[in-house]
């Protein structure tokens, strides 16, 4: 479970989160919704300490990671995956050695309790690039040789390598084709749904919050301005959130619209 | 006049701000290295690297270098009819001085800017997290070997440089002053000695580390997109340049000082 306790974060003058607090359970899909600069990624960086915030608390497993020295985070890391805006992934290596990064880790094999062989991490990253619908041809590739659409699939390959109990995404699909962004959505909600994974999605994409989220939280002027469930959202009075489904909704097909 | 006063104690403000975190990000570097371990072989890596790619420009700055020496000192020398010492004042300049100076600045140039830019185009484009949310520390995967690398590497291409120096000058000497080869080498231990070389060497790693703590820190810090990658290597090379300068009156200073002691102590005492 992902807690945060009244959490506030600023830039300079800037306040970014004021006294946030939301709880995530396990196996739950949350979608973080609002608009560019209302600290959507910020809170995602926050659960996995790359940032700290001014004052609150954040518990990921019961676990105070706002007090945690590098050391202690790099444990908690470990069962975290986050896939960012970017595809993040490191020019100087291949997609092969991008993707088997996390097997390689200390704190992997601790988990693990043993090394994986050479033969086993293959078949690792080969199972993990399937489920992103990439195939062995691109293992020798280097990351400016594919296509931002096909980065931004291993960069996901690579999160999921490790196997970890929660998944954090930075919009996800911002790049990809109408197909892969489908495969996408139905791996989170498959990971979810199968393997208990706790997923946090950052995205501008409503239609996709409403058809694979448990609930949406709706950031807006450094605090929450609505969480609940999609029907729950759905019924909101805010005006955003209703920009934000009339918007999704006129690109919906009228069957769609109904549900 | 206030205003004036304002923008210097902005600019000392700053100075000193950027030192002092320049000098925690060392403190940080130098301990990852010490309490992480498997770092030995990315560090030879890189030193390799650092050093093959730079090795090329330093041999060609040295030849030059020298040869322009072995000019400005003939001129000189010809009018006191001293020109037996041209080899030994030759090879002094280049091992106290322009050896170390020419060497850091080169370094700046190629690695430092190539570091400050490949890691900060890391750090927006969200490589360094990633590294992170992997589970890899990114100043033990990163940082340490770039930062050692490029120290030791200022060490070795102040001894190759100085070398290639040598011959090149001494090679200028002969075509263009009529200069003996063996004769320029004689004159040589009586201007430059063990202590010089050592002198040398330290001046050139304290040059290194300036080199290596700025691009790293600077790249590693970077914010803002391609303008922030832009404005850390900029910045980059406007600060080792003048932290070398200013290191350099120190170091001089320091390395004269012990050279007189080295002296002092070698004759047993007497002045």
């Amino acid at each position: 479970m992902i807690r945060f306790e009244n959490v506030t974060k600023s830039f300079g003058p800037k306040t970014i989160l004021k006294n946030v607090s939301f709880e995530v359970s396990t196996g739950e899909i949350l979608f973080i919704l609002g608009k560019s600069g209302m600290g959507k990624s910020v809170t995602l960086k926050h659960i996995v300490g790359v940032m700290k915030p001014d004052s609150g608390k954040i518990y990921v497993d019961g676990k105070d990671v706002t007090s945690m020295s590098d050391l202690q985070l790099e444990s908690v890391r470990s069962t975290c995956g986050m896939v960012f805006q970017h595809p993040a992934l490191l020019d100087s290596l291949n997609v092969y050695q991008n993707v088997s990064f996390g097997l390689r880790t200390p704190q992997f094999n601790h988990a693990m309790k043993r090394t994986l062989n050479e033969e086993e991490i293959k078949t690792r990253v080969l199972e993990k690039l399937s489920l992103v619908n990439l195939g062995p041809e691109i293992l020798e590739r280097m990351p400016p040789e594919i296509s931002y659409g096909m980065q931004k699939r291993v960069s996901l390959a690579r999160t999921l390598a490790p196997g970890p109990s929660y998944l954090l995404f930075d919009e996800p699909t911002t790049g990809l084709d109408p197909i892969t962004t489908n495969a996408v959505n139905d791996l989170i909600f498959e990971l979810s749904r199968k393997l208990k994974v706790t997923s946090v999605v950052v995205s501008h994409d409503m239609a996709c919050a409403l058809k694979i989220a448990d609930r949406i939280l709706v950031l807006d002027q450094a605090g929450i301005l609505a969480i609940g469930t999609v029907s729950e959202i759905k019924r909101s009075s805010e005006a955003l959130i209703q920009d934000f489904l009339s918007e999704t909704l006129a690109l919906l097909p009228p069957e769609e619209r109904a549900k | 006049m206030s205003e004036i006063l304002k923008i210097i104690t902005r600019f000392i403000h700053q100075s000193v701000v950027e030192v002092g975190s320049v000098l925690l990000f060392v403190f940080k570097v130098i301990k990852t290295a010490a309490t992480t371990r498997g770092n030995l072989r990315p560090i030879v890596q890189q030193i390799s690297y650092v050093s093959f790619r730079s090795l090329p420009t330093v041999a060609f700055a040295g030849i030059f270098v020298g040869a322009i020496m072995v000019l400005q000192f003939n001129v000189i020398l010809v009018q006191y009819n001293a020109e037996v010492f041209l080899g030994g004042l030759n090879t002094s300049a280049v091992v106290r001085e322009i050896g170390p100076l020419i060497i850091s600045f080169l370094l700046a140039g190629k690695i430092g800017a190539y570091t400050a830019a490949e890691l900060g185009t890391m750090r927006v484009t969200e490589q360094i997290d990633a590294i992170e949310c992997l589970g890899t520390n990114p100043i033990q995967y990163l940082i340490v070997p770039r930062f050692f690398g490029i120290v030791i590497s200022s060490l070795i291409l102040l001894l190759l440089g100085v070398m290639i120096s040598v011959v090149g000058s001494m090679f200028v000497a002969k075509v263009l002053c009529g200069i003996n080869p063996l004769q320029f080498l004689n004159a040589i231990p009586r201007f430059t000695n063990y202590w010089t070389l050592a002198g040398s060497s330290f001046k050139s790693m304290v040059y290194g580390t300036i080199v290596a703590s700025v691009a790293c820190h600077r790249g590693y810090t970077a914010s803002g997109g391609a303008r922030g990658v832009g404005k850390a290597v900029t910045l980059s090379a406007v600060f080792i340049n003048l932290y070398i300068v200013i290191a350099d009156y120190f170091t001089t200073d320091i390395v004269s000082t012990l050279i007189e002691l080295g002296h002092h102590w070698m004759n047993g005492g007497e002045n």
